[in-house]
This record gives structure tokens, sequence and C-alpha cells, in this order.
């Protein structure tokens, strides 16, 4: 007993040795660059999609005001955060590191970028590079498309990829593909990642127990993996292939938390009853003093 | 309390003596006017400070997102506290018999409709806008304590106000021949509130039925007022107010302020009008054990309520009772514990204090205390708040009650003196009728 503590332990005392050590970034994703120019919409759009995922725990920009964690979340305009290249920082915000959360499921690489444009707004310094395209009729194709099929006796969901290539619509054979369930919270990944076939189809097996919505509708979404060539391509369709879920709402019975119209029973019954008879008793004394006076009249007769 | 009222005293010659005892300080004195002038300018004062506020809103208060029940609310809890002493004296003493208990029953039912009276008026002062008064009828829920408590509280005043009155109707007739010496309006006054009052034995008879069932009625009510004020507090999960002993424990409290109240109005009375012959030595020594009686109580409810999560000293409860016992409220804590509780406890214990005068000073500090308990009871908490506090201005993060909010408060204290210097100076003070009564009977069988 006392050896698996121990080993326990150590297990931990070295994953915490881990993480306290050096965030490394492959070479390959610190290099990348945004795609698109950085310019003052997508630093709006950036600033608001911080406000609601960052702020929380790196505070606002400037002002150090972070949330006390292990290890601190750098503020976005200090030299820390500002020394990690373009590519890096998309790297780090799309994959986490304990505590900081992992961002990619729940936001796309174009939001990820905006975000970074305006981390950016903070460094003088900063000047930008931008991707230059991949080759316009490159071996990728472009405009590239996706669809979506049920496939009901088997249960599972196809896709299907075409691009243009040579101004002729054709399906893209090898690329990877991606399937996702919009979940309240970020994306839920469905299956593995798959490479389409020589038809530009791929194949997901759908889980049987996914809970969806009251009919059994979820959000499906498909993403292309290789951004560099096709850019972001993404298509979403809602189908009623889940298990329909009803979770009633805490408000829909009688509760101690709902509204009047919907307190519970023994407690109206309890309340009426009080207030009745107190008010009863009141109002009976009050006809005493009317009894009071009329014998009063009585009597000087 | 007898079933029958034996109106042999309404020929007796010792009605006439105490009614003229009782009724000579009755009417517009100079002292009246000068000591309600007084009481009017302070009020105006306090008036300006409450228009400040109105104007401007709470910000005006020391009042911030975390702390946001201060001195207001500790000083409803206060006011709800020491109107509960109307039940404990003519009701549940009264019942059981206690004879001694007449002289003092109307000051004590005086006490109660004063304090419940303006303890509505203090929950209004603590509004930011109290234009949306009636929202709390038009879309409160019954769920919530707060409706509970609004509806106890109009209760309670009602059914008090009703047990000063009833008693009342036959002294205000047997006055209407003998106040001469008062204003024209007073003596009208009189004569509309003693509701064609003969002294017949069926107006009696309907008079004490309808006593009785009052008494009775205000027992659960007042239970239940001071029950559901503590509520207010013991229905959150916040150390120093998550207690399954709130209700007792505020209840047993409300006794110790109460009956320091009746004792301190008691003294004044006795002193200004000069009725010895009826407050008399006795009744203060009653009193006095009465008030220990109930402190012990309340002590001991003191020790269950700090004793046992200082024992504990559960992560948030700790930080609670460390900032009582020796952090920022310590001085204010044990000021409390022991001058408006231990102290008077000791003293109160042998018969040389609990004569008159004794027994108002130490009733003086007893109230006192009653009033900075609330305090603690009610501000301490809301420092600890379960989530910590953070980026918020320095001034969110400690409460001062500021000079307004103290002016407002005094307001209320000099609303309630007014009423009760009112009702203490135009009206008996003391009941003419049972005292005659009762000293009718003693003379017809002097074995009783
Ligand atoms: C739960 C709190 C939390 C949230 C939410 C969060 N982060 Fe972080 N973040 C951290 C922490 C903690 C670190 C430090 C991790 C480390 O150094 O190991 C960090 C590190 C980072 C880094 C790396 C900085 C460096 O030192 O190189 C970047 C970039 C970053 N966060 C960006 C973001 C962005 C953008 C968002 C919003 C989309 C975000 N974070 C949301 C906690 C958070």
């Amino acid at each position: 007993m006392i050896k698996r503590y121990l080993s326990l332990l150590i297990i931990v005392l070295i994953s915490l040795h881990l993480s306290a050590q050096e965030w490394v970034v492959p070479a390959e994703n610190g290099a990348r660059l945004s795609p698109f120019a950085f310019s003052d919409s997508t630093r709006k759009a950036g600033a608001e999609l911080y406000n609601t995922n960052c702020k929380s725990c790196h505070g606002d920009p400037g002002k150090n005001n972070v949330i006390k964690l292990v290890p601190p979340p750098p503020d976005p305009a200090s030299a820390k955060m500002q020394s990690n290249p373009d590519g890096a920082l998309h790297f780090k915000i799309a994959e986490g590191k304990t505590p900081m959360p992992s961002f990619k499921n729940i936001l796309s690489s174009v939001n990820i970028w905006q975000i970074i444009s305006y981390i950016r707004s903070f460094n003088d310094k900063y000047v930008q590079k931008t991707q230059t395209k991949p080759g316009g009729s490159g071996a990728a194709g472009e405009n590239a498309k996706i669809k979506i099929a049920w496939l009901k006796e088997t249960h599972q969901v196809q896709t299907f990829i075409s691009a243009t290539k040579e101004k002729v619509i054709q399906p893209v054979a090898g690329t990877e593909v991606k399937l996702f369930v919009k979940r309240y919270f970020g994306n839920l990944p469905i299956d593995e990642a798959r490479n389409t076939d020589a038809e530009g189809k791929a194949l997901f097996s759908f889980p049987k127990d996914l809970p969806g919505d009251s009919a059994g509708f979820v959000q499906l979404i498909v993403k292309l993996s290789d951004e560099a060539a096709f850019g972001e391509v993404k298509a979403d369709t809602t189908l009623a292939i889940a298990l329909p879920t009803y979770r009633p709402p805490l408000n829909e019975k009688r509760a101690m938390w709902n509204v009047v119209q919907k307190a519970p029973i023994w407690l109206l019954l309890a309340y009426t009853f009080s207030v009745l008879a107190a008010w009863g008793f009141i109002i009976y004394v009050f006809l005493q003093i009317r009894v009071i006076y009329r014998a009063g009249i009585r009597k000087d007769q | 309390m007898a079933s029958e009222v034996n109106t042999d005293f309404l020929h007796n010659k010792k009605l006439d003596s105490i009614a003229a005892d009782i009724l000579r300080p009755v009417g517009i004195t100079q002292g009246f006017v000068v000591w309600m002038g007084f009481l009017g300018v302070s009020l105006l004062g306090c008036i300006y400070a409450y228009y400040i506020q109105f104007d401007k809103g709470l910000i005006v208060t020391g009042l911030r997102d975390y702390i946001s029940w201060g001195m207001y609310i500790a000083n409803f809890v206060f006011f709800v506290a020491t109107s509960l002493v109307g039940m404990l004296i003519s009701s549940i003493l009264g019942l059981i018999g206690f004879k001694w208990v007449k002289p003092i029953a109307r000051i004590a039912e005086i006490i109660a409709v004063a304090f419940a009276a303006i303890a509505g008026l203090v929950i209004v002062s603590d509004m930011g806008r109290p234009e949306r008064l009636p929202y709390v009828f038009m879309y409160g829920r019954i769920q919530s304590p707060i409706i509970w408590d609004v509806t106890v509280v109009t209760t309670y005043m009602v059914i008090s106000a009703l047990l000063y009155f009833l008693p009342l109707i036959p002294d205000l007739a047997i006055s209407k021949g003998r106040i001469g010496h008062t204003p024209k309006w007073l003596q009208s006054t009189y004569e509309i509130l003693s509701v064609n009052w003969q002294h017949t034995p069926q107006q009696y008879k309907i008079l004490l039925k309808a006593m009785r069932i009052l008494l009775i009625l205000i027992i659960p009510t007042a239970f239940a007022i001071h029950t559901v004020t503590s509520w207010l507090f013991a229905v959150t999960l916040r150390p120093g107010w998550d207690s399954t002993i709130f209700g007792p424990y505020f209840l047993t409290g409300a006794f110790v302020a109460g009956s320091a109240a009746v004792v301190i109005v008691m003294y004044f009375v006795r002193t200004n009008y000069k009725l010895e012959k009826y407050l008399t030595h006795h009744h203060f020594d009653m009193m006095g054990k009465l008030l220990v009686l109930v402190s012990i109580i309340y002590l001991y409810f003191n020790i269950n309520e700090y004793l046992l999560p200082a024992f504990k000293m559960k992560t948030a409860e700790a930080v609670h009772i460390h900032d009582l016992f020796v952090g920022e409220y310590a001085f204010m804590f044990w000021c409390v514990q022991l001058l408006g509780l231990i102290i008077p406890i000791i003293l109160l214990l042998f018969k040389v204090f609990r004569k008159p005068f004794s027994m108002l000073v130490i009733s003086i500090f007893v109230l006192v205390a009653a009033w900075f308990k609330r305090y603690l009871i009610v501000v301490p908490t809301q420092d600890h708040p379960f989530l910590p506090k953070q980026f918020v201005p320095d001034a969110w993060m400690v409460y001062h009650p500021t000079v307004i909010e103290t002016a407002i408060t005094v307001g209320t204290l000099l609303l309630v003196i007014i009423i009760i210097t009112i009702l203490v100076k135009l009206f008996p003070v003391i009941p003419i009728w049972e005292m005659a009564e009762e000293q009718t009977g003693n003379d017809e069988s002097p074995q009783d």
C-alpha cells in the first residue's frame, strides 16, 4: 500500500516538475503566420473574444490584474507574452497547458489570429508578417467544399470533400477531416480524424448514446485540418441523429426558488392559513369593539 | 386575568384617589412642550439627512456591494427585538397570573407599539429606491423570508396596538370627567376613543374576551416575528449566520433588550410623574429578577452560538470567530458581552442593585449593548464572503457607517421616543381600573 502511495507521489512530483518546465513549441508551429493582415476590425473582433474567453484569467492587458494561479498567466502586454512569435502564440492558445485551457475546439483558427492581433496592439514595436498564399493552382485546389451525409443503417457520418482544380470540381483525396458536435461550451470531437479516400469521402462512426436536444437534434461541424492548403474550410448541419433528451428546466416545477405562482403547495397553505387565522381573530376583535360601542348606546337610552 | 370583573370599584373612594394620581401628569405641560420641541428639531435634522439619501441614493451611506446590510438592518433587528417585550410581560407573565405586571403592562405595550411601528420605516430607510416599496406586494414571493417578515411585523404591530388600546378604553371613560385641566381636543379624543364605554358588565365581558384572544394570539405572532427576522440571516450559508439556534437566540436576546427598555421607561415615569406608589421598589425588584433570568438564558445561547464554532474552527467560521474574539471587532464584542450581559447578570443577582436608580443605569448599558450586539450579528459576517473580494475599489472592502446613515438611524430612534412620549404623557400610563379593581378586591377579601 505504502509503495503504491510512494509511486503515486513520485508520479505527481514528476508531473509537477514537467509542468513547471519551459513551454516548448514545435518549430513548424512556431513559424506559422496569420493568413490575413491585422487591422482595426480584426483587433475589435479579437478584443471581444479576449474579453469573453481570456480576461477572467489574464486580466486587462497592461493592468497586470491577472488571476492567482501557478504558474501565473502572463499579462498580454508583458514582455513574456509579446516575446512569443505569432506562430507560438497561436500554438499555445490552441493547445493550452494546465492550467491554461486548450482553445482549439472552442475557437476557430481565424478567431485565434484575431485574438493575437488584439494582443499585438499592446506592442508598439510589433511589425506583422503575413503568410504568402499557398500556390493558387497548387496541388490541393481552391474553393474546397464539404458535404455531409447521414448513413442511417450504419450510424455513420459521411463527408465528401471537393475542390476546384484546373477549373474542374474534383474530389480531394488524402486530406485530413475532423468531425465535431457543437456542445454548450466548445465543440466535442467525434471519432478520430480521418483522411479522405480516392473519392474524397471519409466515414465517421457516430455514437449511439450522444444526447441531443428534446427532438434529438445536434449540430455537426466538419473541418479540414490542412489550413495552409485550403484556408479555413468548415461546414455544419443540424440533424436529428442523437438521443432525444429532455432536461426539465429548474423552474418548471413548484419550488422554493420559483416565481410565486409556482410556490410549493405546503408553503402556500401554511402561509395563507396563518395569515387568515391571525387576521380572522384581529377582525373579530375589531367587531367586538363595535359591539362594545353599540352596548354603550343602549345603556344611554 | 379574571374572566369576570367586579365593578364595585366604580363606587369605591379608592378609584378617585388612584385616578387623581395617575391623571395628574396627563396633559400638555411646559416640560412636555420643551421636550417635544427638542425631539422635533433634532428630527428635522435627521429628515434632512434622509432627504439627501433619497435624492442621491444609498451611495451616501457606507454600504457597498459586499457589506450591503449595515447599521440600518442592525437597527431594524434591534427594533423588532425590543418590541417583543410587550408579549413577554402582558401576555406570558399576565396569563400565568403574576399580579405585579399590572401597572407595567401598559408601558410594555407602549414600547411594543412604538418599536414595531417604526421598524417598518427602518426597513424603508435601507432601500435605495423607496418608491418601489409597493413592488414588495406586487411581485413579492411568499418563498422569501422577507415577505414573511413584512407579514408578521404588520400583524404584530396591529395586535400590540389593540392590546394597548383595549384595556385603555375603561380608563378613557373613567378619565373623561377628570381631565378638566387638559386642552379641549384631548378631552374630545378621550370621548371618541372611549367608544361609549359605560362600565356595563356586558362591556367588560366582551372586553376581557377580546383581550384574552389577543393575549394568546400575540404569543405565536411574537415568536414568528423574531424567528423570521433571524431567518433572514439563518437561511444563508454564511459563517456567523448559518446557525440552527438563531430563532431562539434572537428571541431570548429580544427579551433582554425589551426588559431593559421597560425599566428605563418605568424609571422616568415613576420619577417625573411621582408615581412611586404604583411603580414601587417591588416592581423594580421583580423587573430586575426578570432581566437577570432572560439575560442568563441569552448568555447560555451566546455560549452555544460562539463556543461551538470556536471549538470546531471550520475554515470560514474561524475567520469570523477570530474577527470577533481578537480581531477587528474584538473591542466591540467584548464590551457588549461584558458590559451588556455578564456584569449586569452578576450585579442584578444582588438585591441592592435591583433598586430603581441602579436598575436604570444597568438597563441603559444593557440596551445600548443590545444595539451593538445586533451590529455585530449583521456586519462582520459580510466582511468575509466565500468568494474573495478582488478588483474592487478600496472603499468597498470595509464598512464605515457615514454621518448621514447615523443621522437617519438616530432619526428612527427619535421617532420611537416621540411615540412613547405622546402615549405616556397624553394618556393614563398605568391602568386605572385594573389598579382600582385590585385594591377594591383586596379590601373585601383580605385572604386573597
Ligand atoms: C483558466 C485560466 C486561463 C484562461 C481562461 C486563459 N489562460 Fe492563457 N494562460 C493561463 C496560464 C495559467 C498560463 C501560464 C501557463 C504556463 O506558463 O505554464 C497561460 C499562458 C498563456 C499564454 C502563453 C504565454 C507565455 O508565457 O508564452 C498565452 C499566449 C495565453 N495564455 C493566451 C490566452 C488566451 C488568448 C486566452 C483566451 C482565448 C487564454 N490564454 C485563456 C491561464 C489561462
